[in-house]
């Protein structure tokens, strides 16, 4: 028995040798892995590519041909790249940095990805993978996201996480940072979940690089990308089928009509996850998509509520109502309809200036008590309004 | 043998220099050798000054003539000599008697049948000559005149001069119809639709003499708000006239027969030379944009397009009002104190970066402000955001208040900037701000707390205070600043580095 075990882990660390292998030459990408290792095994691709037999395996052939047109130049080049290339020490070199290497089949490999329709044959990770077993939601959105967005992910966050729910995300700036950032530093509760498009090694944007080390640390990061990978463009949309893959539902915050969350919601409506989408105001371009998204059928999301109950877990938790509420400073006049404009979306000076028909002295008291309470915040020129207030700054009367 | 000194002067920088030319005539292998650190243009005297003495009259002496160009340590450029040298010949030459150019000093090209013709930068040279009475080209003599000093006599060949000095003719008499102003100066700040933040940080620009950096898309009017810049500005008073006046004519322009009184305004494009806009060059020395903009405004449209050395060289002029340039023979210093106004576009997208609808990649948001170093984008007090006025605001909207009233502002908020003792609010020093701007409690807190939110430099605080005291004096409130004068002053300060959105 144990001789039958161990030479069924032999097989399988050839396995995953090969499938890392395969995975670090330009041009096969996680379609052609699957349907290599699908067919004879990887291992097997990987030697008949190493031995000049690329031609014998059809998803190669079939890589090379969409990828290049013309087929036998194509197979050469990978030929040519496999030559150099040590699969057994990539294996080692990934293990050295502590990263768990999972190939698709074996008992370890995440349940909710194994049966997808565009599972990774392989697959990196660092830190818990016990957080798959919490209930999921994917909060994606815009890199470039206003001041509400962040604030609306970040809330979200800490709400699911609270709740035992774990969030999903791929690390991208503005929404998917807000979101991570939020929850990154706490324990218990729900945990981030980070999928990524580039090798685990490497944090992008690199500003991210803190953020990177806290989910592999509080959480759970996850890619399919061997390490050394370009963020290459293709490697994004690609990583949003593997958020929408290990979510329960996906929350759209903010989104342009053409922004890449649009294609993590397609995947995870083609996995028949629910969508969700924070509704915006109907002018503002930063909510486009998500108004997009509810236009096609997605539940809007008023609260944490909505996202719970979307996910079979809102019986359970009685929701609250959100203390801060009653507590947020309320406005009237000039300064409410200084708010009621910051509404639509991010303003200059001389827009308010020009829409509320005020001088711009006048407009600029108006915007220092608004800052002052923390219902607005300035970001270069722009004015945005803000979820709550921030601090603990008071109306105070001028002296 | 005969020996003559002529005074003359020539221009290098903005600044006259007086040459004496010296000439020698002897016995010798007959020719004209110039000495004295000539420049090519200024060699080249010795063929213009043969033809030019035949065609005039005089004939050209079979001796050996030697030409001195005293102090012989300085090089001597350009072609202002030409008259002095042929005059000296004739003297020399005993065509002329010593005591008919006795306090005379001589300026002036000339062509090799004779004329005089007219010379750049006539304003400093005349203005460095010492004695009584110059001869001119009657092209220059307008300019010249400007100056108070020398008597100007003005002479159109040298013929004409020949006659004069011999006493055949009486001195000419030119006439000098006065040159037509240059047209198309009044640029109104009425004509611009909208924009009323950009028009007030245009005012307080004017007022307090803040730099201003306009970030907006292209279209937006830029060029069209800092064009109307200069008309908001006092006019010279007569020295800095006189000022901008000697640079302008050093730089080779003709002042059309008048001090230059309205602030100029150069807009040099982003492509030009290093050389062009600082000065230098050539031995002359001339003055570049940054001197010629002088006592006006410089204008610099897409500035993170002009290359890092450019606007590195102007961290100098900002500081101290002139610029320095040295080469391996000479230096010089330039005035160049100007208003500086700068535009640029926030992003290529043309959003201008407006969170949750730019869609510049944060790389090239990066990259694209990187261009700009921090010290340099500290020297604009006002940073504005210029947007696309709306298509109502363009066909529907009401004229906006015209230059006019808008200078009244400035020019008495100007009047209570001297009463402190400086030209403009922007030079109260830091130890006076206390003094001339203090603020109130609330003001206090709200600049405390921007302060604490690291939003603000100790630095960039004087700065808000210098801008919110112009903003106060512009308001007619002359006690301390209140929190709504430094909260537009904070207002009107926008981070450009921080692009929006990617605040992380």
């Amino acid at each position: 028995v144990t001789a039958t075990e161990g030479a069924r882990a032999t097989g399988l660390r050839r396995e995953k040798a090969a499938l890392i292998a395969l995975a670090s030459i330009e041009g096969i990408g996680p379609a052609t892995l699957l349907a290599c290792q699908a067919a004879c095994g990887a291992a097997d691709a990987w030697s008949s590519l190493q031995a000049g037999r690329g031609a014998e395996v059809e998803a190669l052939v079939h890589a090379a041909a969409l990828r290049w047109k013309r087929e036998p130049e194509a197979l050469a080049r990978f030929r040519r790249d496999a030559a150099g290339m040590d699969a057994d020490a990539l294996l080692a070199r990934h293990e050295a940095a502590g990263q768990r290497v999972l190939a698709i089949g074996e008992p370890t490999y995440p349940a909710r990805l194994r049966d997808d329709h565009a599972a990774p044959a392989i697959l990196f990770a660092e830190g818990s993978l016990d957080r798959l077993d919490d209930p999921t939601v994917a909060i994606v959105g815009t890199r470039n996201a206003t001041r509400l967005g962040r604030e609306t992910a970040a809330s979200l966050a800490v709400e699911l996480a609270d709740r035992g729910v774990s969030v999903v995300s791929g690390l991208a700036l503005g929404i998917d940072a807000a979101a991570h950032e939020a929850i990154a530093s706490r324990s218990g509760g729900g945990a981030p979940i980070g999928a990524i498009a580039t090798g685990l090694e490497r944090a992008y944007p690199r500003r991210h690089q803190r953020l990177h080390r806290q989910v592999a640390e509080a959480g759970l990061l996850l890619s399919e990308s061997p390490i050394g990978s370009e963020p290459s463009r293709w490697r994004f949309p690609a990583r949003n089928r593997i958020i929408a893959a290990l979510s329960d539902a996906v929350v759209v915050v903010e989104s342009r009509s053409a922004g890449g969350s649009m294609l993590t919601a397609a995947e995870a409506v083609a996995r028949d996850r629910p969508v969700l989408a924070v509704p915006g105001h109907p002018t503002s371009p930063a909510s486009a998509g998500a108004l997009d998204l509810i236009a096609d059928g997605a539940i809007p999301v008023r609260d944490v509520t909505d996202v719970l109950v979307a996910i079979g877990c809102g019986g359970r938790h009685p929701i609250e109502e959100r203390p801060d509420v009653a507590d947020r400073p309320t406005v009237s006049g000039a300064a409410a309809r200084v708010l009621e404009a910051l509404d639509a979306g991010p303003r200059t000076l001389g827009e308010l200036v020009l829409g509320g028909r005020m001088e711009i002295e006048g407009t600029s008291t108006v915007l220092v008590e608004l800052e002052e309470l923390g219902l607005v915040v300035r970001s270069g020129a722009w004015f945005e309004r803000t979820g709550r207030p921030t601090g603990a700054a008071r109306a105070r009367p001028d002296r | 043998v005969g020996f003559a000194s002529i005074p003359s002067a020539i221009v290098v920088g903005v600044d006259g220099h007086r040459v004496a030319v010296e000439v020698h005539a002897a016995t010798g292998i007959p020719g004209l050798t110039i000495v004295g650190l000539p420049d090519a243009s200024c060699r080249e005297a010795r063929d213009r000054v043969r033809a030019a003495v035949l065609a005039g009259g005089g004939t050209w002496p079979s001796l050996r003539v030697t030409v001195n160009l005293a102090p012989s340590s300085t090089r001597k450029v350009g072609s202002a000599l030409d008259l002095a040298i042929a005059v000296g010949v004739l003297l020399a030459s005993g065509q002329l008697e010593p005591e008919v150019v006795r306090n005379l000093a001589f300026v002036g090209e000339l062509g090799l049948d004779g004329t005089v013709r007219p010379v750049p930068g006539i304003v400093p040279i005349v203005d460095a000559i010492a004695v009584d009475e110059v001869v001119v080209p009657v092209g220059s003599a307008t300019d010249a005149e400007l100056v108070e000093g020398p008597k100007v006599r003005a002479v159109a060949t040298l013929g004409e001069l020949l006659a004069a000095l011999r006493g055949d003719e009486p001195w000419p008499d030119h006439d000098r119809p006065p040159l037509p102003p240059v047209p198309g100066a009044a640029l109104d700040l009425s004509e611009v639709r909208g924009q009323p933040v950009v028009r007030k940080a245009l005012e307080i620009a004017a007022a307090g003499g803040h730099h201003l950096l306009m970030i907006g898309p292209p279209g937006a009017g830029k060029t069209m708000l800092a064009s109307r810049l200069p008309g908001l500005l006092p006019e010279l008073d007569r020295s800095s006239a006189m000022e901008v006046s000697r640079i302008h004519s050093a730089a080779g322009r003709s002042l059309r027969g008048g001090l230059i009184r309205r602030p100029p305004l150069r807009a040099p494009h982003h492509t030009a030379t290093m050389v062009a806009l600082i000065g230098g060059g050539t031995d002359a020395m001339r003055p570049g944009e940054v001197s010629m903009a002088h006592g006006g405004v410089l204008f610099l449209d897409e500035l993170a397009e002009f290359p890092p050395t450019v606007l590195d060289a102007l961290r100098q002029p900002l500081e101290e009002g002139v610029i320095r340039v040295n080469r391996a023979r000479f230096s010089a210093t330039l005035p160049a104190r100007f208003l500086l106004v700068a535009a640029m576009n926030p992003c290529p997208c043309g959003e201008a970066g407006r969170p949750g609808a730019c869609r510049c990649p944060d790389g090239v948001l990066v990259r694209y402000h990187r261009r700009l170093s921090g010290p340099l984008l500290d020297r604009f007090d006002l940073r504005v955001d210029v947007l696309r006025p709306e298509v109502e605001q363009l066909l529907g909207g009401e004229p906006g208040e015209g230059s006019m009233a808008v200078a009244a502002r400035v020019a008495a908020a100007r009047e209570l900037a001297i009463g402190r003792g400086v030209l403009a609010n922007a030079h109260l020093r830091g130890s006076e701000l206390d003094r001339w701007a203090p603020v109130t409690d609330r003001a206090h807190d709200l600049l405390a707390t921007t302060l604490r939110s690291g939003r603000l430099s100790a630095r960039g605080l004087d700065r808000v205070r210098r801008v919110a005291r112009t903003i106060a004096d512009l308001a007619g409130h002359d006690g301390a600043l209140t929190a709504s004068h430094v909260g537009t002053a904070l207002h009107l300060r926008a981070d450009v580095r921080l692009g929006a959105g990617v605040v992380a």
